[in-house]
């Protein structure tokens, strides 16, 4: 055959199998689907992480332009816009001044500020160019204030409204525009941020792209008082980051078995419609190794069309998905993640790739097989049913397999990445086992059943029947609802543990948030019959072990430094509390234990303003939210080792049980120069905390879903296939003269045992799961630990929510079916 | 002279406040609000030196001709420039409505450097001012113009342009020139005006200093004051303007404001070596393009600018020709044009600067 004809040849066979899918419209569906939601969300995600990353990237930018080194004060109180101007009319023209400051609204909502000056950013970064229209107005009074739209959307702040602080202050009047490099933080001049934030000093100067000696000459040229730092936030940020990226990946790839599901579940179904087809084929000449070709090219088709709808709807999700996550980005890290996401060549390829993969498994493989059955292949049920029973059992061994490696793994976890194995491994390892139990109880009930009871007989004996179909459409439903058991157990327990340690933590009534107004500054009568008690914090960040980290000073007689939330404490615990020089001991996060690896009773070095210094760990502290390392110390000792670095970290105050305590409590802080909105109650850090918290894991709740979603999809597409294909069946019984009302039964009942057994199998794989998370893998990412809290109320939820996209699948295949029946009847007429 | 004034619009135009069409829009713009140009008002000196910040526009320009030890030629032009944003409004602090911007730019016998900057006002990095020891002194970060005493003139011009330093020292005897009537300077027949004065006769020696290089400069400088609030009319869509010092020591200045339709608008000053000046009226100057050559204005793009030209004072009974004396003077600035030294041959030769804009 020449090589033309041959072509020609493969084309007609690959043509002759694709239009199978033209013909069945429904099919065609199913697996258009399963595709796009499965590439859909882990592409999102994947666009999501790459944009998250980019952005990282550009954090030694400020708005655009370069930042390679800070310029801060060495007492933390800011720079003197003097200095500044000195050392720009020295030549040092690469600074500028930056504000960067954390406010928040009279509603209580944290918001981030950021204001530079346009006009003495470097040139060469364009930016004046790059801030478009507008900066004129932005630059005088009244001045503006730039939102990013999707954060003024959010607050509720229209084109020119100006918005009202907590502390009574309010912003320049809104202008919707963001910047590079914004975020969601509001942009100002820094002109306007001085004036309307009444402050006299920068947060500090950023230098543009300094070299070598450049950065010498000026560090020379610095005024006392005045330090420079090299930029580090890119690299601490992805290093930060990195546990959260691996979560949502995590979570993404899921997704995308759960779709893989659809896609073999669709492609089982239509494999026995097809069959014939390729019988036909091999019956007409067309060689074995064409049929292969042609089903690669089938595959090849789908794996474009999969990647091509999937990231489309991967990229409108993650529009979606993004902006909860940037602000969890900024809250928790000070991430500055933008909002203009952009597809890279990588993604499409990587999508392509693991869609190709997938493909392979679930459309390929089936093809193939029955591409190879011979001509023999039977077509009769019970067949069917003995093959089926040979692929659970050898589904249970495989699943069995990997349980055993998720054992083996586990004894060896110690990254994230390697955790998210060991949870995929056990997760696949239940769902592959689940046909085999789901068969078995079906088989023992049908073997339990008197004989009296014909009609249940059938109908479990039917479920047998089901089974075939549905295994796979129920794999995917235990994977997604033992994920969200899983994961609303740990959001759960998180949520309580968080609650519980901020009711420890904030035990004080205000809590004064204005650096400058110290306790000394302050200068509160000691013996006011308001005040039961006072701790004044003090801190600095340092780096250890290559790592941002936090050196708190705590006044140790206060009573929170009394009942600090401690998650391990040695026997030395009560030395930190009576210092002795000779023997400094230490109190650090939990983070430093996990994530360091350093245990109680352990020494380590920080390099304090005296040279190194050595301290034994005595206690570890819960400290939920913080990506930090941090140190605590005796404030006095703070203030002895780092002199002059130590900065106030705000002011707790105990009120007393008088009645009019806190009205004399606000009478004196105004008295003594703090003003409104300078302090805050307990009551209120709490609902922001846990809002943000909440805000946090906004985005899980959304992946959560849209897993869940996927699942009932591919139950909805089982249920339709199972009737579809067994049409021919159904008309045999009606011509025996059963009824609809006892067809039903039959088909529902062992759906509902099928369904049921799996959801009660999730609830001990989703504990086992959030075990897992919560014991481990949330120890390895974040350094947290806390106590698992089981709850039933989301297991009912699911339950629930099971039951209604079963009962709306059933009642959707049992309509259709009594719409295709009498066509079937006529079918069976015509047969016999 | 006029030209300074696109400068300013560049303010206008990266502020996206100029009608979108043309960033000379500023120029045109009525100035409402603003102090006005009056031909009463008489040059006061040295307060004349200091800004007015009641005035929309303002600028402190410095161009020099200067050879080197082997007799190359180099060329210097600096130049601050003072705008109001509004009307009224603070002026000392970070509320200012005052901006600032300087451009320098250095003619080397290989080719052409230049910078520039911008400030607010109010804070302190950039102004003119008389600081602490009674001195005249024009900054912007580090660029400078400071005087011996409470004028510019005699003084010292540093700057710095990526790692080469400039420092000139400047002086004069004679007397500065009013332009003009009295430094009333009319630009077109519809009212608009500056005031406008120059030190054209200023010597200067000064050193380059860059890695491995030091070269000592001498020669000729030139310096213009003017300020305004509506300098140009809205059908002048650009200029040509000349300052030529000559060998004999006259020195000359020419400028054309071009016109959508008809006739420039010509103006110039005679100025004899001990500084007296003659205003010279459009009928009695005759300037015409000879010739246009390429110039790059960007990586990838070229345009044809009039770079060679005669010029005639048939008065004075003196005629010359003009040409750049480097053709790729192009500064490709947020706002860009053509500025650049020439050379003038004729009845009596010299050198001088050129400056095109609106093309």
């Amino acid at each position: 055959m020449s090589g033309l004809a041959s072509l020609r040849r493969l084309m007609w066979v690959g043509l002759t199998l694709l239009s199978h899918y033209r013909r069945h419209p429904a099919q065609t569906a199913f697996l258009i689907i399963g595709l796009v939601t499965g590439v859909g969300i882990w592409s999102a995600v994947q666009i999501i992480n790459s944009h998250a990353r980019a952005s990282y990237a550009e954090a030694d930018q400020v708005l655009g332009a370069q930042a390679s080194h800070w310029v801060r004060a060495s007492d933390g109180g800011g720079v003197d816009p003097d200095a500044y101007i000195q050392l720009r009319r020295a030549g040092f023209t690469q600074l500028y001044p930056v504000i960067e400051t954390r406010v928040a609204t009279d509603a209580g909502e944290p918001l981030w500020l950021i204001a530079t000056d346009l006009l003495a950013l470097p040139r060469s970064e364009g930016s004046i160019d790059a801030s478009g229209a507008g900066w004129l107005a932005m630059i005088q009074p009244p001045y503006q204030t730039w939102y990013p739209p999707e954060l003024a959307e959010s607050l509720g702040v229209a084109p020119g409204d100006t918005l009202t602080l907590s502390d009574g202050r309010t912003l320049p009047p809104a202008v919707p525009q963001s910047q590079q490099q914004q975020g969601r933080r509001l942009f100002m001049d820094i002109g306007a941020a001085l004036d309307v934030l009444d402050r006299d000093r920068f947060s500090y100067l950023a230098a543009a792209g300094l070299d070598a000696d450049t950065a010498r000459e000026l560090e020379a040229a610095l005024p006392s008082g005045l330090r420079l730092e090299p930029n580090r936030q890119r690299l601490d940020l992805n290093q930060l980051t990195e546990s959260l990226h691996t979560n949502l990946t995590a979570m993404s790839l899921l997704s995308f078995a759960v779709g893989l599901f659809i896609v073999f579940n669709a492609v089982r179904y239509a494999l026995l419609s097809r069959s014939p087809t390729f019988h036909t084929l091999r019956e007409l000449g067309a060689s074995g190794r064409q049929l292969s070709f042609a089903i690669l090219l089938e595959t090849g088709v789908w794996s474009l069309i999969g990647t091509g709808l999937g990231l489309a709807v991967g990229f409108g999700l993650s529009q979606v998905l993004l902006p909860p996550l940037a602000a969890t980005l900024q809250s928790l890290y000070g991430a500055v993640v933008g909002a203009d996401i952009l597809l890279r060549p990588s993604t499409w390829l990587l999508a392509w790739g693991i869609t190709l993969a997938g493909l392979v498994f679930a459309l390929a493989m089936p093809l193939w097989q029955e591409s190879r059955q011979s001509v023999r292949a039977a077509r009769d049920l019970s067949d069917r049913w003995v093959r089926d029973r040979t692929a659970r059992r050898r589904l249970a061994w495989v699943g069995l397999i990997l349980a055993l490696a998720a054992g083996a793994v586990y004894s060896q976890m110690t990254t994230v990445l390697v955790g998210f194995v060991v949870l995929g491994l056990a997760l696949f390892a239940a769902a592959f086992c689940l046909p085999v139990v789901l068969g078995a109880v079906l088989g023992w009930t049908l073997r339990a059943l008197p004989e009296k009871a014909w009609q249940l007989r059938w109908a479990f004996s039917d479920g047998g029947a089901q089974l075939p179909t549905l295994r796979i459409a129920m794999m995917a439903l235990l994977l997604a609802l033992t994920a969200n058991l899983g994961v609303e157990t740990l959001v759960g327990s998180f949520r309580t543990a968080l609650t519980d340690w901020l009711d420890q933590r904030l035990a004080a009534d205000l809590y004064l948030q204005r650096d400058s107004l110290t306790r000394e500054e302050l200068n509160l009568p000691a013996d006011a019959d308001w005040l039961a008690a006072s701790h004044q914090r003090v801190g600095l960040d340092i780096r250890w072990r290559g790592r941002p980290t936090e050196v708190r000073g705590l006044e140790p007689e206060a009573p929170d430094s009394r009942a600090l939330p401690l998650a391990d404490s040695s026997n030395e615990l009560s030395l930190w509390y009576v210092w002795d020089t000779d023997n400094p001991v230490i109190l650090a996060n939990e983070q430093v234990r996990h994530l360091a690896g350093v245990e109680s009773g352990q020494t380590i070095t920080l390099s304090t303003g005296l040279g190194d210094r050595s301290f034994e760990i005595v206690g570890f502290v819960h400290d939920y939210g913080n990506p930090y390392y941090q140190f605590y110390l005796p404030r006095g000792e703070v203030e002895r080792l780092w002199p002059g670095r130590a900065e106030p970290q705000g002011l707790a105050l105990w009120l007393s049980d008088r009645p009019d305590a806190e009205a004399s409590a606000e009478a004196a802080l105004l008295a003594a120069g703090a003003q409104a909105g300078d302090w805050i109650r307990q009551a209120q850090i709490k609902t922001v905390s846990l809002r943000i918290f909440d805000r946090t894991f906004a985005i899980t709740a959304a992946m959560n879903g849209l897993t869940l979603g996927v699942a009932g999809l591919a139950l909805l597409t089982a249920l339709l296939a199972i009737h579809q294909q067994r049409l021919p069946d159904y008309a045999h019984w009606r011509s025996l003269g059963v009824r609809y009302r006892e067809m039903g039964r039959v088909l529902t009942l062992p759906l509902a045992v099928i369904v049921l057994l799996t959801w009660l199998a999730s609830m001990p794989l989703g504990a086992l799961l959030s075990w897992l998370l919560i014991h481990d893998l949330n120890v390895l990412a974040f350094g947290w630990t806390m106590a698992l809290d089981w709850d039933w109320a989301p297991a009912i939820r699911l339950g629930l929510l099971t039951a209604g996209v079963v009962a709306a699948a059933l009642a959707v295949s049992l309509w259709r079916l009594h719409r295709q029946l009498p066509e079937a009847l006529r079918r069976l007429g015509g047969q016999s | 002279m006029i030209r300074r004034f696109i400068r300013i619009s560049l303010l206008i135009l990266l502020a996206g406040a100029a009608i979108a069409e043309s960033p000379y829009e500023v120029l045109r713009s009525t100035g409402e609000g603003y102090a006005e140009v009056m031909p009463e008002r008489a040059i006061n000196f040295p307060q004349d030196h200091q800004p007015h910040p009641d005035y929309r526009i303002e600028w402190w320009y410095l161009t020099a001709n200067l050879t080197d030890d082997r007799g190359q030629p180099w060329g210097v032009h600096w130049t601050l420039f003072r705008q109001s944003l509004a009307p009224a409004g603070p002026v000392d602090d970070w509320s200012s409505r005052q901006v600032w911007m300087a451009h320098a730019a250095l003619s080397t016998p290989e080719g052409h450097v230049y910078g520039e900057r911008f400030a607010r006002g109010g804070i302190g990095q950039a102004g003119v001012a008389i600081d602490d020891e009674e001195r005249f002194d024009a900054w912007l970060d580090d660029w400078q113009l400071l005087g011996t005493g409470p004028g510019p003139i005699p003084g010292t011009l540093s700057f710095t342009i990526g790692d080469r330093t400039l420092t000139l020292e400047l002086s004069a005897d004679t007397p500065w020139v009013l332009q003009g009537q009295n430094g009333y300077s009319q630009k077109s027949d519809q009212g608009q005006a500056s005031h406008y004065y120059s030190q054209p006769h200023i010597r200067t020696t000064g050193t380059l200093t860059a890695p491995n290089m030091t070269v000592n400069l001498s020669g000729k400088a030139w310096l213009d004051r003017e300020w305004s609030s509506q300098p140009l009319a809205p059908d002048q869509p650009g200029w040509d303007w000349f300052s030529i010092h000559l060998d004999d020591g006259h020195a000359l200045m020419v400028y054309q404001l071009r016109h959508d339709e008809g006739a420039p608008w010509l103006s110039g000053t005679w100025v004899t070596p001990d500084g007296n000046a003659r205003p010279l009226t459009a009928d009695e100057i005759e300037l015409r393009v000879k010739e246009r050559t390429e110039v790059n204005v960007g990586p990838e793009e070229t345009r044809a600018l009039p770079l060679t030209w005669t010029l005639a004072i048939p008065s004075l009974e003196q005629r010359w020709d003009i040409r750049a004396v480097q053709p790729n003077h192009w500064l490709n600035t947020a706002f860009p044009y053509w500025e650049g030294p020439i050379e003038v041959t004729g009845t009596t030769p010299g050198m001088g600067y050129l400056e095109l804009t609106g093309y």
